[in-house]
């Protein structure tokens, strides 16, 4: 080792003494060197260039050709169509449009289709909160589970000695990450719908107030994404490893859940995280239904609205946060 | 002012389905401000123990006992004094993924050192060469070495090295023994380094503190801990050794034959005194040296050979 080197005879910094560190700071560039992380969002980026593809494959502007195949098939269709309709309505006792649905039009039968943006903005964002959800559940567990993994938590400790600040640092820089993430997938939606608007849009025109509701489900998608972030940070920290996150999660979705409907039913339907973490982006929430309760023309039926499934959501991610927070602020570290 | 003071602090970790294992057991340690301060013990005696308490890791039993870090009191100002201690505990804690300087960088970021000081502190462990390299594909000793050089980040006033020696080699030894001296009589840092290599907390170290089963079972400057353990064996060096230890022997002195040629007396309280039995019998005594055991010696006869 160097001889040539010595002590600093005052602490280093200006003038003899320390600059104002930050541990945010440092807790951002750590988030942004993290390999894994950095893995996770490559992957997503090739996936929308994916699915900008695949799109530019689906959507087209239907020929003459087109149409004139798609007329034969719904002249062949139509009396068929007309005679369930009827006795659809006659079984139903109501008038056939409110029961039945709408009657077959041409344009059900083309097989190119235009891209509508109209119809397709909703269930399109939908899409992206559902991948940027997931996405930001295995950053948010692998961010916190790498850290015991290696155990640099501990180190950094060291430094800054209040666990609290230190759980809430990385707690800011989740927060932060996942809310950008959930606002990159909208806005990469909307770049993904312009792109195919330009280049197959079917040109109908957009009803009043479609994009209020598409940016306020687009909002509601944003802070389900830092919720979910959250939650896979909650799990991981709990269980000091991302994988046992990752199982804990999906032993939930795909058995837990299952066994609570078809136990309780709907009590638990209103309570579950994912009827609720539906229920607060979808717009006007999503409604649940009895189908166990005995009815004739409808279920019993519950409205989950936004704001119900956006404080369960909440409360599930502050209780298991809450809960890992306070045990690392207790436990001894070794 | 000590540097470190630890007052009648136990912690007893509790197993689930276990007896409840007792780590520190009412133990008082004080590490004077300057030099270099070796803890020392047997495995499980309580180093890394006292070391966790004392940097927060850990929790003492509630009650009785009190902990001093740079005069203030620990954990409760904890805080505002972590600036000025540095502290590498058992092995190295860093991304595997990140290279050596964007380790450093982290931490140095986090307490607002400048990014100057992380090059000076690689250059200090030597490890500048290699800073931009993955900190998972370093070796065990550039690990340690990296570990040193973030626990010298803060320029700290005090250093708490837990087994830096812990996989370098002998070169590396050499030369964090070299370095833990330099600093540690610079007239600004104090350093705590636990070691369970006797010989280099003898070659290292201005004092120690030994300790077994949780507890301080000697403390002091290490001459002192050594004379303390001593048996005050005294070697005697004359041209005529045999009819020596018989004038010894008839003064009423414990002797044996010492190898070349020499007379070993035990237990010698004063040995001005043996040059004067054996000059006034004629043998004049060519040289005279009280035995000193290593630490070895005396750390098994302070512990009752529980190393």
């Amino acid at each position: 080792m160097s001889a040539a080197t010595q002590q600093p005879k005052a602490p280093p910094g200006p003038e003899g003494t320390r600059g104002t560190g930050s541990l945010l700071r440092s807790e951002l560039l750590r988030f942004a060197t993290r390999r894994f992380i950095q893995v996770l969002l490559g992957l997503a980026v090739l996936g929308w260039l994916g699915a900008i593809g695949i799109g530019l494959l689906s959507f087209d502007h239907p020929t003459a050709a087109d149409y004139a195949a798609a007329e034969a098939n719904y002249e062949q269709a139509l009396d068929a169509d007309e005679q369930w309709r009827e006795d659809c309505a006659e079984a139903a006792g109501q008038p056939t449009a409110d029961f039945c649905g709408p009657p077959l039009q041409v344009e059900d039968f083309l097989t190119v289709q235009p891209f509508d943006l109209g119809s397709t903005a909703i269930p399109g964002a939908m899409s992206a909160a559902a991948g940027a959800a997931v996405l930001a559940f295995l950053v948010g567990a692998t961010w916190i589970g790498a850290e015991w993994s290696n155990r640099s938590i501990v180190a950094l400790l060291f430094w800054v000695p209040n666990r609290l600040k230190v759980m809430g640092a990385k707690l800011g820089v989740l927060a932060i990450a996942a809310a950008v993430i959930g606002l990159a997938a909208q806005a990469a939606w909307l770049a993904m719908a312009w792109i195919l608007d330009a280049a197959a849009g079917s040109g109908r025109e957009l009803a009043d107030g479609f994009w209020s509701e598409l940016l306020a489900a687009q909002g509601r998608a944003v802070l389900l994404t830092v919720l979910v972030a959250l939650l896979g940070f909650g799990l991981a920290n709990l269980t000091r490893n991302t994988g046992a996150a990752l199982g804990i999660a999906f032993v939930y979705f795909a058995i837990l859940e299952g066994m609570l409907r078809a136990f309780i039913g709907m009590a638990a339907e209103r309570w579950s995280l994912m009827v609720n973490t539906v229920a607060l982006v979808l717009p006007g929430g999503t409604r649940i239904y009895d189908w166990d309760a005995a009815y004739t023309a409808e279920p019993p039926s519950y409205l989950v609205t936004n704001l119900h499934g956006g404080l369960v959501v909440g409360v599930y991610a502050a209780v298991i946060v809450g809960i890992g927070v306070w045990l690392f602020a207790r436990r001894d570290l070794q | 002012m000590p540097a470190v003071e630890m007052v009648g602090v136990s912690k007893t970790y509790r197993r689930r389905g276990g007896q409840p294992f007792r780590a520190l057991d009412d133990l008082h340690m004080t590490v004077a401000s300057g030099g270099v301060h070796g803890l020392l013990g047997p495995n499980g005696s309580g180093k890394t123990t006292s070391i966790r308490v004392l940097l927060g890791l850990v929790r003492p039993d509630p009650g009785a006992g009190g902990m001093l870090l740079l005069d203030r009191p620990v954990p409760a100002e904890l805080p505002g004094v972590i600036a000025d201690v540095g502290a590498l505990v058992e092995t190295p804690l860093f991304s595997p993924g990140l290279s050596g300087r964007m380790n450093l960088r982290l931490l140095a970021e986090a307490a607002g050192v400048p990014r100057s000081r992380i090059e000076e502190c690689l250059e200090l462990v030597d490890l500048r060469d290699r800073a931009g390299d993955r900190f998972k594909g370093y070796s065990l000793g550039m690990k340690q070495r990296l570990g040193i050089a973030a626990a010298l980040l803060k320029a700290p006033r005090l250093l708490i090295l837990d087994e830096p020696s812990n996989g370098l080699d002998p070169a590396g030894i050499r030369d964090v023994r070299e370095l833990v001296r330099r600093l540690g009589h610079d007239g600004r840092t104090t350093v705590l380094v636990s070691s369970h290599l006797l010989s280099e907390v003898q070659q290292m170290c201005d004092s120690v503190t030994i300790l077994a089963r949780g507890r301080q079972v000697a403390s002091g400057p290490v001459s002192e801990v050594l004379s303390r353990a001593g048996s005050g064996d005294v070697r005697v060096t004359v041209p005529d050794p045999a009819a020596a230890a018989a004038v010894l022997a008839a003064a009423g002195y414990s002797v044996s034959p010492a190898p070349d040629g020499q007379v070993l007396v035990h237990g010698a309280p004063a040995p001005g005194a043996i040059t004067r039995v054996l000059a006034e019998r004629g043998h004049y005594v060519e040289e005279l040296v009280r035995v000193t055991p290593d630490l070895e010696s005396a750390f098994l006869a302070i512990t009752g050979g529980q190393a």
